[in-house]
């Protein structure tokens, strides 16, 4: 399984890209949306970790544009701004919406969730 | 019975009496003196209503004061006219019988005692009211007497009457006693002998029967009628004045032949006076008809209608006065709840302005602290991770605890962003889906730790076959963030809360939020629900928990009631409909 993590807040995805390399699952990092667009050309991954606000390129817009490369991507969003059950139009249900501080096991759980019933 | 009475008083008492001063509330109102507004608005309509009403009524007055005084006048004046010409004709027919009686006997058949009985009894006969009859010469002397007194041979030539019936060819005198000594008129008639000297033919009056006369035109008890002499001396006794011979105070009159009638006053009573001077075709009397009529007697039916009147228009009065009163407080009244139901709408707008512009702010401090506690987050994990995966350190117990403290301090700041966030939502109006129960869990952990360290029991019982419901979860939350606040200020040390939710049917929720805290007074009971009531006033409480709640749960399409018993606990029961309605929202 292999899977890219996509946030601007450079050190929070570092430091998750090892550990869950310490739990087996190889993470790709990019720091802005077109770096993940990038990366995703060069490489098949199973699940993409979107931060929702960033800088250029939001997490939505780059979720569009990453199906488009990839329509088998699954998508986890992590977001800053408060819990699950966003108000915005432009989520669907089949997304999976994470809240930071974020629980690296519960993150682990929600990959392979989508990833075996995707 | 009484509290009735003092209830339905009210209707006349304005609201803003009870009047809570709320400095918060003060500069939202429109009208700020209610006090003076009131009083003005009865003072003016009162004005308004009342001055007409007086005018038209001293009008009234004065109309039926001048209508009675002349209806009096001409009464009096009637009654004045119709005695004197009975009196004038009494005296008239008498004078006249003597002057026939004297043109028809003459004198050497007068002198005759026996014939002068007989013509006596025949005037008596034919015209009554004659006592006696004599013949008198020149010299005073009394030549012949018919009569019951005994006055044969009596001289009158010292007795004043005697000189004016020489004078004059007719005389009537005025009332006087005489050798009778008995009050009399004398009517005398002056001839001429065949010698040409002069005999005088007098008659006495009789007096009772003039009185008779003059009594039978007393109509009431209240009207006195009598004869007085040019001198104001009583000719007759009268009722208001004295008896026969008394001098009275009344003015001279001056002659007249007409009725007068002329306002005055008998020891010091208001009179109305009618006179007219009695006289004849042949002969002047010395008599003056007098009608006196006190006023006040008089004026009886006048005064009985006059307190008619005051008193209608008393009772109109008060009734004017109560009516504007009820008028003027349901009006103010109106007034009053209106501009309070304004200000404290502007002023619950302005407290949710500010709470939303706290809430945004709140809501981007979090979003702000939530990156960097993800980064921390993620660096202790890490450290912890590469301590977990390295054999040397994994039994280093304490090194694992500093981190974990570290993650457990991140959990729980994340704890707090996420429900400050979650506040944050409740000022967009928006259906959701919503489970009860995790609802009241998240507002309890607000309360966690008062709730530790104050030894309250907290009970939940929401069974998780409550669906979930499709409300405004911001409102909601809010209701029962108020409602949990009561109680916990409520319940004292080792109290107990408990927080019961149950379906009733398919549409309709039931929670039960109920404390074993003071309680609620009866009379404070009533009044929860309304706007800026509050029991705790050194604890700054603005009074506005409950109704806010009271205006969710209706805004929500449900309902709240409360029972409470002083010093064992309070239950709010709350019931809400599963789906809200989206107009109910509006």
């Amino acid at each position: 399984m292999k899977i890219i993590l996509v946030d601007d807040e450079q050190k929070f995805i570092t430091m998750l890209a090892k550990r869950l390399a310490m739990r087996g699952i190889k993470a790709d990092i990019a720091f802005t949306g077109d770096e993940a667009i990038q990366k995703s050309r060069d490489t098949v991954y199973d699940v993409a970790v979107l931060d929702i606000k960033m800088p250029g390129i939001s997490g939505i817009q780059l979720k569009n544009k990453l199906s488009g490369l990839d329509p088998e991507l699954k998508f986890i969003f992590v977001t800053g701004h408060g819990a699950v059950g966003q108000s915005d139009e432009n989520l669907i249900d089949t997304d999976v919406y994470l809240a930071k501080p974020l629980d690296i096991e519960n993150l682990i759980k929600k990959i392979y969730e989508i990833t075996k019933t995707g | 019975m009484r509290k009735k009475f003092i209830s339905s008083l009210k209707i006349f008492w304005p609201e803003f009496h009870k009047r809570k001063g709320n400095i918060h509330l003060e500069p939202f109102y429109t009208f700020t003196d209610y006090q003076h507004l009131w009083t003005m608005s009865i003072f003016v309509l009162a004005l308004t209503a009342l001055i007409p009403l007086c005018i038209v009524t001293l009008i009234h007055y004065q109309l039926i004061q001048k209508s009675v005084d002349s209806e009096l006048r001409l009464r009096t004046e009637r009654l004045t006219s119709n005695a004197k010409r009975s009196v004038a004709f009494f005296m008239e027919e008498r004078l006249n019988a003597l002057i026939f009686t004297v043109d028809e006997m003459g004198y050497d058949h007068l002198i005759d005692n026996k014939k002068l009985v007989e013509i006596l009894k025949n005037l008596k006969h034919g015209f009554g009211g004659l006592s006696d009859l004599s013949v008198i010469d020149m010299g005073g002397n009394q030549i012949a007497y018919a009569g019951p007194f005994n006055l044969q041979g009596k001289n009158y030539k010292d007795q004043p009457w005697f000189a004016q019936g020489l004078k004059n060819k007719y005389f009537i005198s005025e009332v006087f006693t005489g050798y009778r000594e008995l009050p009399h008129i004398i009517i005398a008639v002056r001839s001429v002998k065949k010698d040409g000297s002069i005999f005088i033919l007098r008659a006495t009056l009789d007096t009772e029967r003039l009185m008779q006369t003059l009594t039978s035109y007393k109509t009431g008890e209240y009207i006195d009628i009598f004869l007085v002499n040019n001198n104001g001396v009583l000719q007759t006794p009268s009722v208001h004045y004295g008896d026969i011979f008394t001098r009275t105070d009344l003015k001279t009159f001056n002659y007249s032949t007409r009725t007068e009638v002329s306002m005055s006053t008998c020891q010091g009573v208001p009179v109305i006076l009618g006179h007219s001077f009695i006289s004849t075709d042949t002969v002047v009397t010395p008599f003056i008809l007098v009608v006196s009529k006190k006023k006040q007697d008089m004026m009886y039916a006048w005064l009985e209608l006059r307190q008619k009147i005051n008193w209608t228009v008393g009772i109109s009065v008060i009734l004017i006065v109560l009516v504007i009163t009820f008028a003027s407080t349901f009006m103010v009244n109106k007034l009053y709840q209106i501009d309070n139901a304004k200000a404290q709408t502007m002023l619950q707008m302005e407290q949710n302005q500010q709470l939303a512009s706290i809430g945004q702010l709140a809501a981007g401090v979090a979003h702000e602290i939530n990156n960097p506690l993800a980064v921390i987050n993620q660096t202790a994990g890490y450290v912890k991770d590469l301590f977990s995966f390295k054999d040397e350190v994994r039994d280093d117990d304490e090194i694992i605890e500093n981190i974990d403290s570290i993650l457990e301090a991140v959990d729980r700041c994340g704890t707090i962003t996420r429900q400050l966030l979650g506040f944050v939502r409740q000022f967009d109006i928006k259906i959701k889906k919503v489970r009860l129960k995790k609802i009241v869990a998240d507002v309890l952990s607000f309360h966690k730790k008062e709730s530790e360290y104050r030894g309250i029991h907290v009970t939940v019982d929401i069974p998780d076959t409550i669906p979930d419901m499709e409300t405004d979860s911001g409102k909601l939350q809010q209701i029962l963030v108020n409602l949990v606040n009561n109680a916990f200020q409520a319940v004292t040390e080792d109290g107990c809360l408990d927080i019961i939710g149950s379906q009733i049917d398919t549409e309709t929720i039931e929670l039960v939020i109920q404390d074993t805290g003071c309680g609620i007074s009866e009379d404070s009971l009533a009044k929860i629900h309304e706007p800026f009531f509050s029991t705790k006033q050194d604890q700054m409480g603005t009074g506005l928990g409950l109704s806010i709640t009271y205006g969710l749960v209706k805004k929500l399409g449900g309902n709240i009631s409360v029972h409470s018993t002083e010093g064992v606990g309070t239950s709010f029961t709350i019931t809400l409909p599963i789906k809200i309605q989206e107009r109910e929202l509006a």
